[in-house]
């Protein structure tokens, strides 16, 4: 009798246990994640990509008695961890580097399941490390772009195989680091690889059988549109790869993705003219993948700095009328804000440092600086670094403050020339050569800088050491997360920059720090080095 | 105000960790060699392909740490073990499958390169120089074979590290050069043995070499190899002060003569405690 009672009891837990579990987000979920914050269900939060949180059991006033609630330690070693979660329903899923996905349960840190693809012995990995950004959901589904380039889904209750389809060839150089964009019936990825010279491109997958959609080439063959923006006779274009996440305008029905630099990137021989669509925004229509749009913040780019960042959509009035928008802080220095609509210039200007333009025109086209390209030998000094004003973490906009909070580099370095060129075949190491020597000492530093929104203005800036590498998240409850490269995790006051709250992590995040609820209680969570955090108060 | 001043005018201070390497190994070295130009590496290429992305095309550090000389500090065995291997935790990938073993040796080849700042040639006498070495009380701040103080840098491979004339300039104006924390942050780098100067709320002041800082905190090590930790919220003023050293110069202190024959027999330093 004990025996059957007992046996009931685990049936009833297991039952029970299960339901809590029972993992199901269709898209009107994430349409509208504004009204569940107890989730983060998209890389940035939404389909703006705000990095926004409009949880305030955190706040001002006990931020201070913030503590470690659980972490959660791989069981093998890996590279630093990257992937950013996605959490609803109690189940937090994450990505061990390269490709294992886990999930987590959010009230305690215990894992749940674990999936695994068939990877090769070797990864191609040029210019990027064999890492994920984090995974996305839809419906019972979800999505991993793995670092081989196979795009594949998988249960959110147990991790099992849906499907799994080739994207690109990895031994070309293609690779795959960025989180997957789920939209309504329909898996949006990008690609890495211009390093090894590979030809970028967006793809959309059908999200329950796996077949391919559309595809946009982000660079253009002889005779399409923006070929001569690559010379008479150039040699085949490449670059313009996609390695980040995108956001997405249901009402518009509009996909916004950057892109990254030209190959190859520090020798431009072969390469003359603006070289579409590379460092460029694009606005793609989702349904047919045709581009709608774009606007290139980098003409002819030879610094590496891509436009891969995420892509920060807000509504803000401009001129007393209200406008669709985009504000984008670019690798190349300078802060732009876009008519999400048109894709129209509204505004720029520097964020950080800048030497390579004397300003943006009226279209928002960058007017170059005299002798700020890379050169033979010893090379050019030139601001921002190689690393940009900020690369491709995410900032954070809050509709509370109207302020965009954005993790910048001071920090400038001599830029060389290469003198390689793009060989067929599979790629040997980096294609072109050149590269940068970085200024000596402490002559870098790092800030956490808030701009208003519409203007890119600075309110206030709080000093880093160092130029750190991490994502930013800004919450109802008044408060800007964020993190040093030196390893400490802190919280500012959103309206003055004043820190209220740090912890010692012991390794730089590069994670977005993200925020949810479970049973009452709002995490605050981040990854660093190999481990992930998550805290809240006693 | 109670100032901590210091005993540093004792000793001389050297900062060596930053390595300024011949591209020979150790053993095949003098103290006059002039070290092959990088150029003639094969290893080059190579490098500049698979690893400058991330450490830079001169070593000092990108996205991964200066690793200029590093075979020197850590030995050609572990570099080879960390470039075939990688390093789980960091960034850093396993190139074993990637490349062969002989052109990973040809990296540790040019790493060994990477970072040289001079080729002068030492003409003093190094027997004399371990005299003035002795008797100037370098050994209160330095160590040679385990043996001296823990303040200043440790000289037992300061030849293999270190060119004539670096050396000879950190002896005369001590502080010009310091040397880059070969443990780079992600981007940017640090200075070591910087000149610090704080003072607390309550009016307690401190200078001191910097052993390590991030956003909120500093550490420092004061005259006597004693470190205090800082959390900077809690100081009125933190002044850095590159180029100032906590080492005296002693230009003034000893002869031409006994510098030469000093910065010989400290050139001469280049086999590693056993």
């Amino acid at each position: 009798m004990r025996i059957v009672r007992s046996l009931l009891f685990s049936a009833c837990f297991l039952a029970c246990a299960l339901a809590s579990f029972a993992q199901n987000v269709p898209y009107d979920r994430i349409l509208h994640a504004d009204r569940e914050p107890q989730s983060w269900l998209t890389y940035g939060g939404s389909y703006k990509s705000q990095q926004f949180s409009a949880l305030k059991q955190v706040n001002k006033l006990n931020v201070s008695q913030l503590k470690v609630a659980w972490i959660y330690q791989p069981t093998h070693p890996m590279s630093n961890v990257e992937a950013s979660p996605i959490v609803a329903d109690g189940v937090m899923y994450i990505v061990e580097p390269p490709s294992t996905v886990v999930a987590l349960d959010v009230r305690t840190g215990l894992r749940l399941w674990t999936y695994s693809p068939p990877l090769p012995e070797h990864i191609v990995a040029i210019g990027l490390y064999s890492t994920s950004r984090g995974v996305a959901v839809l419906d019972d589904t979800v999505y991993l772009a793995e670092a081989d380039a196979y795009l594949v889904a998988i249960s959110a209750k147990n991790g099992a195989v849906r499907w799994r389809v080739h994207v690109a060839d990895n031994v070309m150089g293609y690779a795959m680091t960025g989180p997957p964009l789920a939209i309504n019936g329909k898996i949006i990825v990008g690609i890495g690889g211009s390093e090894a010279a590979v030809r970028g491109f967006i793809d959309a997958y059908d999200a329950k059988t796996g077949k391919r959609l559309w595809r946009l080439w982000t660079t253009p063959r002889p005779g399409e549109p923006g070929a001569d923006t690559w010379g008479v006779g150039a040699p085949e274009s490449a670059g313009a790869t996609t390695w980040n996440n995108g956001s997405y305008d249901h009402d518009l029905n509009l996909i916004y993705w950057g892109t990254g630099n030209p190959a190859p990137d520090f020798n431009d021989d072969d390469r003359p003219g603006d070289n579409l669509y590379t460092c460029s925004l694009l606005a793609i229509d989702a349904d047919t993948g045709k581009l709608k749009w774009y606007f290139q913040f980098s003409p002819h780019e030879n610094h590496d700095w891509d436009s891969d960042e995420p892509v920060v959509l807000f509504e803000a009035p401009i001129d007393g009328k209200p406008r669709k928008l985009i504000g984008f802080a670019n690798r190349n220095g300078f802060y732009y804000v876009l008519d999400r609509v048109t894709g129209k210039f509204i505004t720029g200007r520097p964020f950080v440092r800048e030497t390579w333009a004397k300003g943006l025109d009226e279209n928002g086209r960058p007017i170059p600086a005299p002798n700020q390209q890379p050169t033979l030998g010893a090379g050019t000094l030139v601001y921002p670094s190689i690393t940009g004003g900020v690369d491709w973490t995410s900032p954070s906009y809050s509709p509370q403050t109207g302020l965009f909070y954005v993790s910048v580099h001071e920090m400038g370095a001599y830029f060389i020339k290469g003198t390689g060129k793009i060989e067929p075949g599979p790629p040997k190491g980096i294609v072109g050569g050149g590269g940068i020597r970085a200024l000596a000492g402490d002559q870098a530093v790092g800030a956490i800088r808030a701009l208003e929104a519409t203007t890119g203005k600075m309110k206030w800036e709080f000093r880093m050491l160092g130029p750190a590498w991490i994502p930013v998240l800004s919450t109802a409850g008044g408060l800007v997360f964020s993190g040093s490269d030196e390893g400490n995790f802190f919280a500012l006051d959103a309206d003055t920059g004043k820190p209220l709250w740090d912890f010692f992590l012991g390794f730089a995040a590069r994670s977005n720090p993200t925020s949810f609820e479970v049973d009452g209680k709002q995490y605050i969570f981040i990854s660093a080095g190999n481990i992930f955090v998550a805290f809240k108060l006693p | 105000m109670r100032v901590i001043r210091s005993r540093w005018a004792a000793a001389v201070l050297l900062a060596i960790c930053e390595v300024r390497a011949s591209p020979l190994s150790s053993a095949q070295q003098t103290a006059t060699a002039s070290p092959a130009p990088a150029e003639q590496f094969p290893g080059k290429p190579i490098y500049e392909t698979r690893c400058s992305s991330c450490h830079g095309l001169d070593g000092a550090g990108v996205l991964g740490p200066n690793i200029q000389g590093v075979p020197l500090r850590l030995g050609d065995g572990p570099v080879t073990s960390i470039i075939t291997n990688g390093l789980p935790g960091t960034g850093m990938a396993a190139f074993g499958g990637v490349l062969k073993s002989d052109e990973i040796q040809q990296i540790v080849d040019y790493l060994r390169s990477l970072g040289r700042k001079d080729t002068g040639v030492a003409t003093g006498d190094p027997a004399k120089g371990k005299i003035v070495y002795d008797s100037s009380g370098c050994s209160s701040c330095h160590i040679i074979r385990g043996e001296g103080g823990a303040n200043g840098p440790d000289l037992t491979m300061v030849g293999a590290k270190r060119g004539v004339n670096y050396l000879k300039t950190a002896i005369l104006y001590p502080g010009t050069d310091l040397p880059q924390d070969p443990v780079r942050l992600e981007s940017g780098g640090m200075t070591q043995y910087l000149f610090v100067h704080v003072v607390t709320k309550d009016g307690q002041a401190m200078d001191g070499t910097r052993v390590i800082e991030d956003s909120f905190r500093i550490v420092l090590k004061d005259a006597n190899g004693k470190f205090h930790s800082f959390r900077k919220g809690d100081l009125r003023e933190l002044k850095k002060e590159p180029g100032k050293s906590v080492m005296a110069s002693y230009k003034d202190k000893l002869s031409a003569d006994e510098v030469n024959n000093l910065v010989a027999y400290l050139a001469g330093l280049k086999e590693a405690y056993q």
